[in-house]
């Protein structure tokens, strides 16, 4: 019996791994085409260039990699640990662990290759600016890949936290809720900060007088899309640290993880919101910096009433976690 | 391996209650906020037409924030709100390089530390906001658009704390525990000082910046 539950500890380990670097490249690849096919228009628009944008479109396409090489590092970690508590509660970590990361690496992988693709452009349109545009897009992503890193360290946490006191039967669907709610959170936080990081780019090539006005509300529209990831981490983190009765019933197990699934999938949809949201902001800051603790104001209560659905989701997980 | 996750407490029992101080945090905010003083006093000490290095840093912290502030704020009360704003930033830039040095931790590591500066925002958010518009103008606020909303504006004002707290700490910490664990597998060879440089530096200084402007943002939007 013993060897039969480590074997299956290793089928969640490596269906685990399969679906963190699967799921991962999804995003990464589709934000670097976009950097690439951005190169090729900027290139066209002012070959002169060529050789500064081919450097700046390797050097963002670097960075919109970031997310994928997570999931490779959580992929590759969890094909070649040993396990030695061989449990259904590390079978369901392990697999959370993988499926956290794979779907949280997506919306970052494709936000961080907007700010790459914008800022070639912006460089065939404003050779100047090549040192300014090539922070900007840094600080971008880099901020962009902050849904990702939420996901790896509760994938992490849930690989190398020691669960085995916990009762069997709810902890299990807890940490794979808790490795859903991160991992789908980050989708759209990811996604929608990516958004607005480009905009950012695309904004300070077109007015280079502009560019602390332009970064900073970048900054804001960008932390407050990523609300969505955060009550993501929120989640897990209650899911992973509560102590919880045993008990055999099903419902205990599903309200769990319906728990994670509830405000992942509610995280989806507010972060591109605000991030589209974010997006206008930056744009128009860029081209009427005057009006700009108007259209900051705006943004952020526009982003506020786009989040709430995503606070209603993070009410009925706490609900589903603590009341049933 | 083990220390992922592991906080070194004092309890003391008071009348039937624990109650728990995080030593390593305590510490550390104190250790900080002394380099913090002491950079104040090396700044502003032999004042000059023609700085030393030190006071220029200072000078450099001082101007730009005090520029972002009246940015967001107006001229008059960009003065009161500046010197809380600065602070604010240094304390948290400072707080988030710590952890570069081998043995000392982030406070902002713990949950605590930036869930109190969080909560410190809103308070001084909202009392800004009374001041500035008066009670009643204050508290129309949360029945905008409908009466029936109020529950949802209050419960978002809430989830602005949440945010602005979790943000901090999931990256501060999301970034040792990923060090933590890189550095672990590669046995401490070749990556760990990259690793820092983006983590601990580069990240650090971005999200001690967003805090900063969140809190800025807030108090803004409530005077406003």
């Amino acid at each position: 019996m013993a060897i039969e539950i480590e074997s299956w500890v290793k089928v969640a380990a490596f269906s685990g791994a399969g679906l963190s670097m699967g799921l991962g490249a999804i995003g990464a690849a589709i934000g670097e085409g976009f950097a690439a096919a951005k190169a090729n228009a900027a290139i066209s628009r002012n070959p002169g260039i060529s050789g500064d944008i081919f450097k700046l479109m390797l050097v963002g396409q670097a960075v919109a990699e970031t997310a994928a090489i997570f999931s490779l590092v959580i992929g590759i970690i969890l094909l070649f640990s040993n396990y030695s508590t061989a449990s259904i509660i590390s079978m369901a970590a392990l697999f959370g662990a993988g499926l956290c990361m794979g779907f949280g690496a997506i919306g970052s992988g494709v936000g961080s290759g907007y700010p790459a693709g914008e800022a070639c452009e912006g460089v065939a349109r404003q050779p100047e600016m090549r040192g300014r545009l090539t922070t900007n897009m840094l600080i971008g992503s880099a901020v962009s890949q902050t849904p990702a890193i939420f996901s790896m360290v509760v994938a992490f946490m849930l690989m190398f936290l020691n669960f085995s006191g916990a009762p069997l039967h709810p902890t299990s669907a807890a940490l794979l809720g808790a490795g859903l709610a991160t991992g789908l959170a980050s989708i759209g936080s990811g996604l929608g900060s990516g958004l607005a990081a480009g905009a950012s780019c695309e904004g300070s090539a077109r007015q280079p007088l502009n560019v602390g006005n332009i970064t900073v509300i970048m900054l804001v529209g960008q932390a407050v899309s990523q609300t969505p990831s955060i009550f993501g981490l929120l989640i897990s983190f209650v899911l992973m640290f509560k102590a919880y009765p045993s008990s055999e019933l099903l419902g205990a197990s599903m309200a769990l993880l319906s728990a994670g699934l509830c405000t992942g999938f509610g995280g989806i949809g507010p972060g591109v919101g605000n991030g589209m949201t974010a997006q206008s902001a930056v744009t128009w800051v860029a081209r009427n910096v005057r009006q700009e603790s108007v259209l900051m104001r705006t943004m952020l209560v526009g982003q506020a009433v786009s989040q709430s659905t995503a606070i209603y989701a993070m009410v009925i997980s706490l609900a589903l976690i603590f009341l049933i | 391996m083990e220390d992922l996750g592991r906080i070194s407490q004092l309890v003391i029992p008071i009348m039937g209650h624990d109650m728990v101080f995080n030593l390593n945090v305590i510490i550390m905010t104190w250790i900080v906020m002394g380099l913090l003083v002491f950079f104040g006093i090396m700044a502003s000490r032999k004042r000059n037409v023609l700085p030393n290095p030190v006071q220029v840093v200072g000078e450099l912290l001082v101007s730009n924030l005090y520029g972002l502030t009246e940015d967001a704020l107006n001229k008059e009360r960009s003065k009161s709100y500046s010197p809380l704003i600065t602070a604010l930033f240094m304390f948290l830039l400072l707080s988030n390089w710590v952890g570069m040095i081998p043995h000392m931790h982030e406070p902002t590591k713990d949950l605590n530390t930036p869930l109190s500066l969080g909560l410190m925002g809103f308070v001084i958010a909202h009392y800004a906001g009374i001041r500035a518009k008066g009670f009643k103008k204050y508290a129309k606020a949360y029945f905008e658009p409908i009466f029936f909303m109020a529950p949802l504006n209050i419960i978002g004002e809430v989830s602005k704390v949440i945010s602005i707290a979790f943000r901090l700490f999931g990256n501060i910490m999301g970034g040792s525990i990923i060090i933590l664990v890189v550095s672990h597998l590669v046995f401490s060879l070749v990556l760990p000082p990259f690793l820092n440089a983006f983590f601990v530096i580069f990240i650090g200084a971005i999200q001690a910046f967003v805090f900063t402007m969140l809190t800025l943002v807030y108090i803004a939007v409530q005077v406003n």
